[in-house]
């Protein structure tokens, strides 16, 4: 099929020349429109493989083993963990491919065309894509997984992400244990996910959006044979380069390559994720005796122990993943703007930074949009204010300060680190906080009632992404319960403006918004890090943790 | 175990589904589930489950979670799904109970031969250099922890000397044998309860050491080996027995510590990921089955006895 450009794209491009916009805002721009990403970095005068072939030419053969938890696939519509997508993703692949640098690019798409106004979406199927069984990969397929992971029974992430621009919601009349009205969900159109031929769809959304791309990289998008129901496990066919032979939750999984893959590689014979029981600890030990050859991340905690290992090559990527402390506005204190503002005006985020990660974060500025995202506008910093910070206390009624509990996941060990820095501060305020610490899997019981809790929020490539899932009004993840039209008004238009230029004004007010009135406390992005063997190509840290192994070689070096 | 584990009905869904699923997702799969009926009633399906004469829903195609048993949905000692592994617990309890009884096996037929001699040794020698010496060292022993064992073993051998492998997962791939990977964690093992084991060896033979019989035995003109062989060990061995039948139970179901520090696929770690993640239907057979190994190490240290002393079964 032949695309049009997206008739914003010579504008970005003029904009880009002018340097109205940064490089990083042109090329995932004009990417997310639909430009090639080859086409894209050339406009930028930039070469994306350069990465790549620095590490060399890789040779055919050989294993590679990856040292992370492997959790069972069967479900990979309900993972919930970027480790599963590791195992399952060699097999059965996503439409697109957020890569390293951030950029979406078609994957088992050949490519995309939003409308103008960015609610219709037409997206090519690549030719030549086949299943392990032989047959073609084509449109039903597409739509029959869509489908699938947007319905309430699937019980897909999927669902809460695109809700709000491909369903409705449907209220059943009946209520939950809690009094909770139970909601069902549907297609917001009969059209909503419309099949044009054999290689292409559209998709046909009720709001605009611009982030559809990414979307579909989430990591339980994955496109599962439908002849198996859905199914995923040993020997079950997928379009990807290696098919899994054998898996041992808890233990390790084996996937080996298969023939005729339709893209690059694979170079390796087989991959072994190996479990080493979830510990941190356990999987810089396994590096370090060369147990593993690399790892799906390391700790700063275990930097020193790898770092002068001869064997070994550190790779890191600058992303937006993040813990925030929300403040849950519908439980006093913070149901008052004042004591949020002073919760923030206490804290020095380069300090806590400082002492959560060190050298590998970097100062957050309590809005929960990184320099890194490309509709990030530089508004000016929260600077610590203790005094302000007690007048704003006084002036809501607290004149001696709050006693609060901040509720945190035993794991992973920097939470702690961040909230003692935290309530440390906090002490000189009056804001007097205990820390809560429970195991992780009870957190989750709790993430959206406790007043004050610690949440981790992944890396996204685009900051209106979390915005929207974090703070939106009356949306599933908005944890805090903080709803503003003001705000939410602000997030659609800046959901529906392509311009870089005109969508950072608006982001402008967004962030000094969240800086003033929001409900959460943010002093940190992380740095990601892992090792890998020296002598292993084509490997990077993907700031979503991905691993393509189809890429992966050893050296002949 | 089951009141503490299902007490909420909407527990069990939400850890199915994850910390991402909405509520609405939550509130259906809880009704197909029946999570929504009485305690009671639950429990009753569950204990019927167990026996095989109801079907475990979980596995019902129809419920769409994609778990799978090879047995049917109907058979006795059907304990679930592993919400964690998404596989039936008695399919994960099986694969990990190797690894566990290889380690006890081990670390046991190291540990009580050793603390016996040294335990003997010492309580003989009561007073002496070598009892001072034994007990000196099996005193500081006992009193680390076996994450602080651990950690300075992975310190010296792994991180500097590069003679021993940092973690212990059995993989038959891997460039260290599977002996190589046994010999920290069964060191651990054997040292934490080894030295506890000798010292309660050491006191009961320097106690049976001070008893009528010994002397008069000595005064009979029987040599020392044979006194202390005869009639010290018989008599000194009841107490240690009940210790050591202890340690088996401890390092079958708890040697939670050691199989995290290594990586060593075994059931304690397995109890603790289970536990960390939720895992309700894995953590119920876990304490089950630590139970059992309780209550049948108790029979076995009574029935111990009875050889020992056959004057407590009259």
């Amino acid at each position: 099929m032949s695309r049009t450009l997206h008739p914003y794209i010579p504008r970005l491009v003029e904009q880009y020349e002018t340097r109205a916009v940064s490089r990083r805002e042109f090329l995932r721009t004009a990417t997310l429109l639909g430009m090639a990403a080859g086409s894209a970095y050339a406009v930028a005068g930039l070469s994306p493989t350069a990465t790549a072939l620095a590490q060399g030419t890789p040779r055919q053969g050989g294993t590679l083993r990856i040292a992370t938890t492997v959790y069972d696939v069967n479900a990979p519509w309900t993972a919930t963990t970027t480790a599963h997508p590791l195992i399952y993703s060699q097999v059965v692949e996503h439409l697109t491919r957020t890569g390293v640098d951030s950029v979406t690019r078609p994957n088992l798409l050949s490519g995309w065309a939003p409308s103008e106004d960015l609610q219709t979406w037409t997206l090519s199927l690549r030719d030549g894509v086949k299943w392990h069984s032989g047959r073609p990969f084509t449109a039903e397929d597409v739509i029959w997984n869509l489908t699938r992971l947007l319905s309430d029974e699937a019980g897909s992430s999927m669902l809460g992400l695109m809700k709000g621009y491909m369903l409705n919601e449907i209220d059943t009349g009946k209520t939950n244990e809690s009094g909770r009205a139970i909601i069902r969900h549907e297609l917001w159109d009969a059209n909503a996910i419309e099949r044009v031929n054999d290689a292409t769809i559209r998709l046909n959304l009720k709001a605009p959006q611009l982030a559809v791309p990414e979307h579909l990289f989430h990591f339980p998008a994955v496109m599962l044979y439908p002849e198996d129901g859905g199914t995923f496990g040993v020997g079950r066919p997928g379009t990807g380069a290696f098919t899994l032979t054998e898996i041992d939750p808890g233990r390790r999984a084996v996937l080996e390559a298969v023939e005729g893959y339709w893209g690059e590689g694979p170079y390796l014979d087989r991959i072994e994720f190996i479990d080493v029981g979830g510990s941190e600890q356990a999987i810089a030990n396994a590096l370090a005796s060369e147990q593993a050859d690399a790892a799906f991340q390391v700790l700063p905690d275990y930097f020193p122990l790898l770092a002068n290992r001869e064997h070994l090559q550190f790779y890191d990527v600058v992303t937006a993943d993040t813990a925030v402390v929300r403040m849950n506005v519908t439980q006093e204190p913070f149901g008052d703007a004042r004591v949020r503002k002073a919760m923030r005006l206490s804290v020095d985020a380069q300090q806590a930074s400082d002492l959560t990660f060190g050298q590998f974060s970097t100062a957050a500025d309590h809005h929960h949009v990184s320099p890194i995202h490309p509709e990030y506008a530089e508004v000016p910093p929260m600077t610590r204010d203790v005094a302000a910070a007690r007048a704003l206390l006084a002036e809501a009624g607290h004149p001696d300060g709050i006693d609060i509990t901040l509720t945190i996941q035993q794991n992973p060990p920097h939470h702690l680190r961040n909230a003692t820095a935290l309530v440390e501060m906090w002490k000189e305020a009056g804001i007097r906080c205990e820390i809560n610490i429970v195991p992780n899997a009870q957190y989750w019981d709790v993430w959206l009632t406790a007043p004050l809790g610690m949440t981790v929020w992944a890396h996204r490539p685009l900051a209106v992404i979390n915005l929207s899932l974090a703070y939106r009004s009356g949306v599933a993840w908005n944890e805090s319960g903080y709803a503003n039209p003001e705000f939410d008004a602000l997030l659609d238009q800046a959901e529906s403006i392509p311009d870089p230029v005109v969508r950072r004004e608006v982001m402008a007010q967004l962030q000094t918004l969240m800086q003033e009135d929001g409900p959460l406390v943010q002093t940190y992005w992380r740095k990601l890090f892992t090792f890998c063997d020296k002598r292993v190509t084509g490997f990077q840290m993907h700031p979503t943790y991905a691993v393509f192994g189809h890429e992966l070689g050893w050296s002949d070096a | 175990m089951f009141v503490v584990t299902e007490h909420s009905p909407g527990q069990v869904s939400a850890r199915i589904l994850g910390p991402y699923a909405l509520e609405s997702q939550v509130t259906l799969l809880r009704g197909r589930l029946g999570l929504d009926d009485p305690l009671l009633l639950r429990y009753g399906r569950w204990l019927a489950t167990l026996a095989g004469m109801a079907d475990n829903r979980l596995s019902d195609p129809v419920i769409g979670l994609g778990l799978n048993d090879p047995r049917g949905a109907r058979y006795f000692g059907n304990l679930g799904f592993s919400l964690m592994q998404k596989q039936p617990v008695i399919d994960v309890i099986g694969r990990r109970i190797w690894p566990t009884l290889a380690l006890t096996l081990w670390s046991v037929g190291i540990m009580v031969p050793v603390a016996l001699v040294l335990g003997v040794v010492a309580g003989v020698a009561e007073g002496r250099v070598a009892d001072r010496v034994i007990s000196g060292a099996t005193m500081v022993l006992t009193s680390l922890p076996e994450f602080v064992t651990g950690v300075v073993l992975l310190m010296v051998f792994t991180g500097w000397l590069r003679l021993l492998p940092g973690v212990s997962t059995l993989d038959p791939g891997d460039r260290w044998s599977v002996g190589a990977q046994m010999v920290m964690p069964v060191t651990v093992l054997a040292v934490a309860s080894g030295s506890y084991v000798a010292r309660i060896v050491r006191a009961s033979v320097a106690d049976t050491m001070r008893r009528p019989f010994v002397r008069a035995a000595r005064m009979k003109g029987l040599s020392q080996r044979s006194v202390i062989l005869r009639h010290v060990l018989r008599n000194a061995l009841i107490a240690p027995v009940t210790v050591i039948l202890l340690q088996i139970n401890w390092i079958l179901t708890g040697v939670v510590v050691v199989e995290s520090i290594f990586a060593y696929p075994g059931l304690g770690a397995l109890l603790l990921q289970a536990a960390l993640f939720g895992d309700l239907y894995l953590v119920q057979a876990l304490t089950m089955l630590a139970l059992s190994v309780a209550v049948l190490t108790q029979i076995a240290g009574d029935l111990a006895y009875r050889w020992l002393d056959p004057r407590i079964g009259r």
